[in-house]
């Protein structure tokens, strides 16, 4: 009894470390007001104006190709609706690349690097992290060459945090189906699981097996 | 009607009489523990593994261009419910791996490798073996950054045989590393190679080897908890419905942790690192291996030299392979063994701590932390022997084989 309960004590423990919460590995964090992470969080009603923000803000080095959202000088390329017919509104990463081609390397020219593509940058590094590092890049990576273009905005900011949330996750009416599934399926196996001991019993109890 | 046609292939194929000789009349200890049916919650992990990575195939394409959008964009977001089958695949490696995990130390535990077992613990190994070069492959398909820098640590791995003595003017070990990747560099080629032999050949050899295990587990018998072989005709109960139905229960419960994981914390098993795209010019911060070859990892970093590094953490492989032979003692399972149960404790908290120590940054104290808990590993397979002379003398003085 006792080899069990200790057995079982340290397997879940061991499983909650690697698994869940690491407290002995070495975890950054973010400092965020919890009016901005409010905005940032609610994607229904933030997403829409965060896009025209990006657009006006981030969309000269940045593109969120997941949302078929390219920078402006591709955007303002006739060949963009051209290959769009042909490979569908998001393009393939080897068709964008080499055909604006010159456009990124012309960013690289001034920055040192290209831009980095942010559809899936708010599963990357959390809502805290582009926070802070948005409002003081240097502060946060110093030595960085993106400009302290949001500054003194923290609000708009929020804003465009909640766009792109809303183009890394799936939405909050999927998000809410997903919920429903998993109650569902665990409700299922739970229910299958104790039905199926109880239909054991039963049948030892029958055959005198108990 | 379906009855009739139950009966013409019965007929046919006998299928009930096999039913009846596999499952009903085949004869199973009455005490068999809960940790028993770790070996049927990893054939149902196998099964989720290979099921879920054929509808993934389908839709990835192993192609450095391609492949992160393939699995970012098109399976998470694109196709209706691919989310779910990728989050069952990542989830299932790991539950898979922890429960083959919990299964090795199992068959430790109660001694299940002793005479006339042996051959179903050489099997075992070798799926084990297998099965983490599955994992490893399959790490690198998603094409993220810790998929590419992971695979950049491990390829660096077979290097430290060139820092050897003499052997390692033969630079063997860079042969390996590149022969691994398919030129000097993580590309095209090896993504293509990894591809390849994560979905069809070692899932197929996998398959094989689990066909053998389970046939030499019949063959052979299942082990006791108490460690005695028993009268399969007096004390043994049917495995249908006494097994089948105890076990179907708690598989049933491991499905239900499965799916609480599948749908409600993906966080480890998506890790946010691994959705940022692969950039051969970006180092992330922290790379380390997945957490179940963590403790090899550690063995092979505390080592101050690389060669040696690489020999010990190749050297506790083999000792688990040849376990059967450094335990030749009379006596089998922990319950009847005090010396074995307590060197078996040591064991457990060596390698759990030699897993958590690789997810910590190295510094000296940790690489000592290590270098304790590498001699507790080797001193559990180093002890057998030991314990093993020691079990004799008790044996005899015991009277042989009356227990």
């Amino acid at each position: 009894m006792i080899k069990t309960v200790f057995f079982t004590v340290i397997i879940v423990l061991f499983f909650y470390i690697i698994w869940i919460n690491n407290i002995f590995a070495p975890h950054e964090r973010y400092e965020m007001p919890a009016e901005h992470a409010k905005i940032a969080e609610d994607v229904k009603s933030y997403a829409k104006e965060g896009k025209q923000l990006f657009e006006q803000n981030c969309q000269a080095c940045h593109s969120v190709r997941y949302d078929a959202v390219y920078i402006s000088s591709v955007q303002a390329n006739p060949k963009l609706q051209t290959l769009q017919e042909k490979y569908g509104k998001v393009l393939p990463r080897d068709v964008y690349q080499a055909v604006f081609h010159e456009d990124l390397m012309g960013l690289k020219e001034s920055f040192g690097k290209v831009p980095p593509d942010l559809s899936t940058m708010y599963l990357v590094k959390g809502k805290e992290y582009l926070y802070a590092f948005t409002l003081e890049p240097q502060k946060v990576l110093p030595g960085t060459s993106m400009p302290p273009i949001m500054a003194g905005r923290p609000e708009e900011t929020a804003k465009i945090i909640a766009y792109l949330k809303s183009v890394a996750e799936p939405s909050p009416e999927e998000k809410n189906k997903r919920v429903l599934m998993g109650v569902g399926t665990l409700a299922y196996l739970i229910v299958m699981g104790v039905l199926l001991w109880l239909w054991r019993g039963k049948m030892l109890k029958k055959t005198g097996l108990h | 009607m379906l009855g009739r046609i139950g009966r013409w292939i019965d007929e046919r194929a006998h299928l009930s009489e096999l039913w009846q000789s596999q499952m009903v009349d085949y004869k199973v200890p009455k005490n068999l523990t809960f940790p028993y049916a770790f070996g049927v919650m990893a054939i149902v992990a196998f099964a989720i593994q290979i099921i879920s990575g054929i509808f993934l195939t389908m839709y990835y394409q192993p192609n450095v261009h391609t492949a992160f959008d393939s699995a970012n964009y098109t399976i998470m977001k694109e196709v209706p419910f691919m989310w779910l089958i990728r989050h069952v695949h990542a989830a299932g490696a790991n539950f898979f791996l922890a429960i083959v995990y919990l299964h090795i130390f199992t068959g430790i535990y109660y001694n299940a490798y002793k005479k006339p077992r042996e051959l179903t613990w050489i099997v075992g190994w070798v799926i084990y073996f297998v099965l983490l070069v599955t994992a490893l492959t399959g790490y690198l398909l998603p094409w993220g950054q810790l998929s590419y820098w992971g695979m950049v640590v491990t390829a660096e791995i077979p290097t430290s045989i060139d820092s050897a003595p003499i052997i390692g003017s033969l630079k063997i070990g860079e042969t390996v590393s590149i022969w691994m990747k398919g030129g000097y560099e993580i590309g095209q080629i090896t993504i293509g190679r990894f591809f390849g032999l994560h979905i069809w050949l070692l899932p197929l050899i996998l398959l094989l080897l689990v066909s053998v295990h389970l046939y030499l587990v019949r063959a052979a018998g299942i082990s006791n908890p108490e460690g005695r072989e028993i009268d399969k005709k007096k004390e043994g109960v049917p495995f249908h419905p006494y097994m089948t139905l105890k076990e179907g229960a708690y598989v049933m419960g491991y499905l239900a942790v499965f799916f609480f994981f599948v749908f409600f914390y993906m966080h480890h098993f998506l890790p946010p690192d691994n959705y940022d795209p692969a950039d051969p010019f970006k180092t992330p911060a922290h790379i380390a291996p997945e957490w179940y070859l963590l403790a090899y990892y550690t063995i092979f970093r505390s080592i101050p030299d690389k060669f040696l590094g690489f020999v010990a953490f190749n050297l506790s492989l083999v000792f688990l392979l040849i376990l059967p032979f450094l335990d030749f003692s009379p006596l089998k399972s922990a319950r009847n063994r005090p010396l074995f149960f307590i060197m078996f404790i040591v064991l457990v908290i060596s390698s759990m701590a030699l897993t958590i120590l690789g997810t910590m940054p190295p510094t000296p104290t940790n690489a000592m932390l290590g270098l304790i808990f590498t001699a507790g590993l080797f001193a559990f397979f180093l002890a057998l022997p030991v314990i093993s002379i020691i079990e004799w003398g008790w044996y005899k003085a015991r009277g042989g084989e009356k227990q």
